[in-house]
């Protein structure tokens, strides 16, 4: 099933799953492929909100919106729209940036955080980037960086759908234009995650050479209570590389 | 019409098999394989080279280019400031800063009007774009690239012609809120503007603002469109018809005593495109911002389908031009070369096919071409053909 929402103005294109306690499901660099299996493993669990971000997907970019900071209050928004007391967020990679700023901000509407593999805070030395520069590095090279198995998971761009490739570019570019200085982080975010008292799962991919799994812990010992778990035989998407672990994880933390 | 020299000051000498092994000669080759002695004589030479210009009544240029072998000028101001001070009587075109990869434009405009002050008025300002490694060099957005570039040529015309004590400047990427440079620019309000594009809409701001608008290597069919974008965008709102002095274009030129000798030695310009392109796909064709995403289809894939009629963005351009010969390089209008005779009937014959222009740049001396090869094109053009050039004045384009 999937029905649009309208939030301050902006429509956005949204992918839901299942029925049950709600998930606001954040997604990462592109945007959630609705036929990914996950979806609907986890879908017997919860209903899953998956909104694709303004100027992802198919959902619009107001002209003036460029920084992770409107991301954040746009979602602040959608959050006053949906109907649900309580809602658990679950941010995947660059997704998961979001989620943390949205949970450092607006705790008293959320009953549980799951950040995976996520982006937002600088964790290492000046001279140490933390996370890979997807925009500077040679593409195969990303391709090797994100994927425990990459034969088996990357996309091949040969084959994928006209339409497909145009919304790869479109993310890309938002992407891009949300951020590309300072890459992928908020450098005051690090600070304020300790306001984040809902309980908490950060979920890495044991093999990802994106964001690798020491960042995932320090972001997680940033969080008072934050439980951290890896996803064997996964890269950068344990969701779509692992996505039975994957959701079973998450699952054993919703059902806590 | 005008002429302009313009070396980029590449550098040619790293191995052959370094830059096969590499990704990418822009951007991230190491600048172990620059040695700055090589690059101390080949500055001395392009500067003396200038010189000669200035001593034979031919205008420079002086480009700006980052981290690549295709270029020593990161730091197009230095030169431009040499060359304010060690000419005497040429005029000075900076194309340009690369406005849109600099923190501050305001003092961009400081540097300008320094320039323009210390050669006593002789100073051009030209703008362009940037290119897709530049992003990567100069950690600056690619995807409001554009916008940024709009932005620095709005402030820095201000901090160049506002004399009333400081103004604050709160714009969407630039905020400077005490402008008021010292000195100001001898040029009243300020130097003259050119921008280079080929695209057509920026090709159109650069009409309606009325600057000089100069195409690099793009040939009769892409120059002849991108001039007629700025006169269809100046007639849409009304504004006067342009001469064609609002009108530049860059190609290879070289002149040599027979036809033979001057495409033999001009030959050697080529080296810029099989050499110097070579850029990596994420600097490129996966660059955010580099096409709109609705080209995909035709970038993306490895094996891309044509899609015919489309305008080529700068990149796509650069690849076409990377394995093209000599002979097909003056065929398409991106090298003038032979005697003095021959190179003035080629540039007269691209003058016919575009509609007239004013101002010619010489890309006169690049890759592996010596300092004496590049003196005697310069003596033999000011000498025999740019006289010639001189009588075609500026007229008035339908």
């Amino acid at each position: 099933m999937s029905a649009g929402l309208v939030v301050g103005g902006i429509d956005v294109e949204v992918v839901r799953r299942g029925a049950g306690h709600p998930v606001l499901l954040l997604h990462g660099m592109q945007t959630v492929d609705p036929r990914a299996p996950f979806l609907e493993m986890l879908g017997q669990h919860a209903q899953i909100i998956a909104p694709s971000h303004p100027g992802f997907g198919r959902s619009r970019r107001p002209a003036d919106f460029e920084t992770v900071y409107d991301l954040v209050h746009f979602y602040l928004e959608l959050l006053d729209a949906l109907p649900h007391e309580k809602l658990t967020l679950i941010g995947l990679s660059f997704g998961g940036w979001i989620a943390a700023e949205l949970a450092v901000k607006c705790r008293h509407r959320l009953d549980g955080l799951v950040l995976v593999d996520a982006f937002g805070i600088k964790v290492s030395d000046r001279e140490t980037r933390d996370i890979l520069d997807v925009f500077n590095t040679a593409p195969q090279e990303v391709r090797r960086l994100s994927w425990h198995d990459p034969v088996t998971w990357a996309p091949d761009l040969d084959t994928l759908a006209d339409d497909e490739l145009v919304i790869r570019a479109r993310n890309w570019e938002s992407l891009c234009l949300y951020g590309w200085n300072p890459y992928m982080y908020n450098p005051q975010l690090k600070r304020w995650l300790r306001r984040i008292t809902v309980p908490t799962l950060v979920v890495w991919g044991a093999s990802d050479g994106i964001v690798k799994p020491p960042y995932g812990r320090a972001y997680s010992e940033l969080i008072p209570g934050s439980r951290f778990e890896l996803v064997e035989r996964a890269g950068h998407h344990p969701e779509i590389e692992q996505p039975r672990a994957f959701v079973d994880t998450v699952v054993k933390f919703l059902n806590r | 019409m005008d002429a302009w020299w313009q070396c980029e000051v590449p550098y040619p000498f790293v191995p052959q098999e370094i830059l096969n092994a590499t990704d990418s000669v822009r951007a991230s080759l190491p600048n172990r394989y620059c040695d700055p002695k090589v690059a101390a004589d080949l500055f001395e030479e392009v500067i003396d080279e200038f010189l000669l210009c200035d001593d034979l009544g031919m205008n420079v240029l002086a480009v700006e280019h980052h981290a690549g072998i295709n270029s020593l000028l990161g730091a197009n101001p230095v030169l431009v400031g040499i060359l304010a001070r060690q000419t005497r009587q040429v005029r000075i075109l900076s194309l340009g800063t690369l406005i849109s990869l600099r923190k501050d434009p305001v003092r961009v405009a400081e540097e300008y009007a320094t320039a323009d002050v210390i050669s006593r008025g002789r100073l051009e300002i030209g703008f362009v774009k940037s290119g897709g490694t530049e992003m990567a060099s100069n950690n600056a957005n690619p995807v409001n690239n554009i916008e940024r570039y709009w932005e620095a040529i709005d402030l820095i015309k201000k901090a160049l012609s506002h004399h009333d004590g400081p103004f604050s400047w709160e714009g969407k990427h630039f905020t400077h809120r005490h402008v008021n440079i010292w000195p100001r620019p001898w040029q009243q309000p300020h130097p003259r503007m050119w921008s280079a594009t080929g695209d057509p809409e920026t090709a159109a701001e650069v009409g309606r603002r009325g600057m000089v608008h100069v195409l690099v290597l793009r040939g009769p069919d892409g120059t002849k469109r991108a001039y007629a974008a700025h006169r269809k965008a100046r007639a849409e709102l009304g504004l006067p018809k342009v001469t064609t002095d609002n009108f530049a274009y860059a190609a290879f030129v070289y002149v040599g005593d027979t036809d033979d000798e001057g495409l033999r030695v001009g030959s050697k310009l080529l080296w810029f495109l099989h050499t110097s392109l070579k850029s990596a796909p994420q600097y490129s064709r996966f660059l955010p911002g580099n096409a709109p995403p609705e080209a995909a289809p035709q970038v993306y894939r490895t094996a891309p389908k044509a899609a015919p009629g489309a305008v080529l963005s700068a990149g796509q351009n650069a690849a076409r031009l990377t394995s093209i010969s000599a002979e097909q390089a003056m065929a398409q209008g991106i090298l003038f070369a032979g005697n003095p005779d021959s190179v003035y009937k080629q540039v007269m014959n691209f003058y016919d096919q575009v509609g007239g222009f004013g101002h010619l740049s010489l890309v006169g001396r690049s890759g592996f071409m010596t300092h004496a090869e590049s003196e005697k094109s310069i003596r033999l053009f000011t000498k025999d053909v740019l006289p010639r050039l001189r009588e075609i004045k500026p007229v008035t384009v339908e």
